[in-house]
């Protein structure tokens, strides 16, 4: 359905017959924003059901960069929770020590935690590790990716862990987790391809969600946008060094040309992990020699990594 | 009597993601080929019209102000 007004022409609303503002790639379909607002937010009440991410009585971390991911998956998470049952929200904020990026996302995430009214605890890698990222990193910024990682992990759990939470949600999304499914396979890794995408914990810490999982980072963008709530924020300045940055522009470019792509990768790793999932669950979990965390060998990541940095 | 002139078409303005400005020819022209015109990829992007958000297969044209906004990645 179509408006013309003047030289514009405005596809509408397949439902409504409002002014369109975003068209679903795969089908074709226009929503206005009533209605993209309405399927944005229960796409992610239907993951959280049909996954049981979150249940009544739930105490749940979101990681909360101030980003537009995290800052969506509050703002979502605000909305839908109260149709889940009594569920309770703390926000929980990891500073790096990125130099010209993390400021600007942390203020974002005070702004939001007090519009919300939510509890908010901030933890950082000086606090935590004695230095910032961009100390650790100087002379092997092209290991960025991997060293956050392994660091951010930790002061997450950390950070759950002092918030008393009983379930840590985090912003990643359908682009992330596609992204995620080819660089697995890029690498040969089949263990972490089956890994459950909803919940990635294997029950040795507390249990990590990923409630946007099947909204895209076009959708999460027109959704804080409809909110007034986009912020025109830097990215990541070692987001250069990644495989991950490769994998983003193939993946968009084919997504672009063939839509459905990032679903499809999404599918085959559904269809994977329900076939051969469990044959690979039987990896044994130890105890870190030398800080206690379950890991997979004598001695954990974290710990590993913690001998080189400087 | 004056015979009607025709009214000029004018130039659609284009605010780049990088808040750089420039005209674009007249239209109309749809919002994903203005993108391809422009280099962006539309999954990547998005854009709105008059300051309201516009799917890709709106049609653009004349004097409308156009954002282009890059989305950023991460967060």
């Amino acid at each position: 359905m179509v408006h013309t007004a003047g030289h514009g022409i405005t596809p509408r609303c397949d439902t409504c017959g409002e002014p369109a503002v975003y068209r679903e790639r795969t089908t074709g379909r226009h929503f206005c924003k009533n209605h993209f607002i309405a399927d944005v937010e229960g796409r992610v009440l239907e993951t959280i059901r049909s996954r049981n991410l979150i249940a009544p009585g739930d105490h749940v971390a979101v990681a909360l960069s101030g980003g537009k991911d995290s800052t969506a998956l509050l703002v979502i998470l605000s909305k839908v929770l109260p149709g889940v049952g009594p569920v309770r929200l703390t926000a929980i904020t990891i500073d790096e020590g990125i130099a010209g990026y993390r400021e600007d996302t942390v203020r974002s995430a005070d702004t939001l935690v007090a519009r919300y009214a939510l509890p908010h605890l901030t933890v950082s890698f000086p606090d935590l590790f004695g230095g910032t990222l961009d100390a650790f990193l100087a002379g092997r910024e092209p290991e960025a990716c991997s060293v956050c990682g392994i660091l951010r992990r930790k002061a997450l759990n950390v950070a759950a862990e002092r918030a008393g939470a009983t379930k840590l949600a985090t912003g990643h999304n359908l682009d992330d987790e596609a992204q995620s499914v080819f660089m697995n396979v890029l690498r040969g890794d089949l263990p972490r391809l089956v890994r459950d995408s909803g919940s990635d914990s294997q029950g040795r810490f507390i249990p990590r969600i990923k409630p946007l999982m099947f909204v895209s980072e076009k959708e999460i963008a027109v959704y804080l946008m409809l909110h007034g709530m986009w912020a025109d924020l830097p990215e990541c300045p070692y987001a250069v060094h990644a495989l991950r940055g490769e994998v983003r522009r193939m993946l968009a470019t084919l997504e672009s040309r063939h839509p459905g792509t990032m679903l499809n990768l999404m599918k085959s790793k559904a269809k994977i992990e329900a076939q051969c999932g469990g044959l690979l669950e039987d990896e044994a979990v130890h105890r870190c020699r030398e800080c206690g965390d379950p890991c997979s060998g004598e001695i954990c990541q974290l710990c590993t990594l913690k001998k080189t940095l400087r | 009597m004056h015979p009607a002139r025709p009214v000029p078409h004018k130039a659609m303005k284009i605010l780049l993601p990088d808040k750089c400005r420039r005209d674009a020819g007249p239209g109309p022209v749809t919002v994903e080929a203005l993108l391809s015109e422009l280099g962006f990829d539309p999954i990547e992007v998005i854009v709105s019209r008059n300051g309201m958000l516009v799917t890709e297969d709106a049609v653009v044209g004349n004097d409308d102000e156009i954002r282009i906004i890059r989305i950023a990645h991460g967060g």
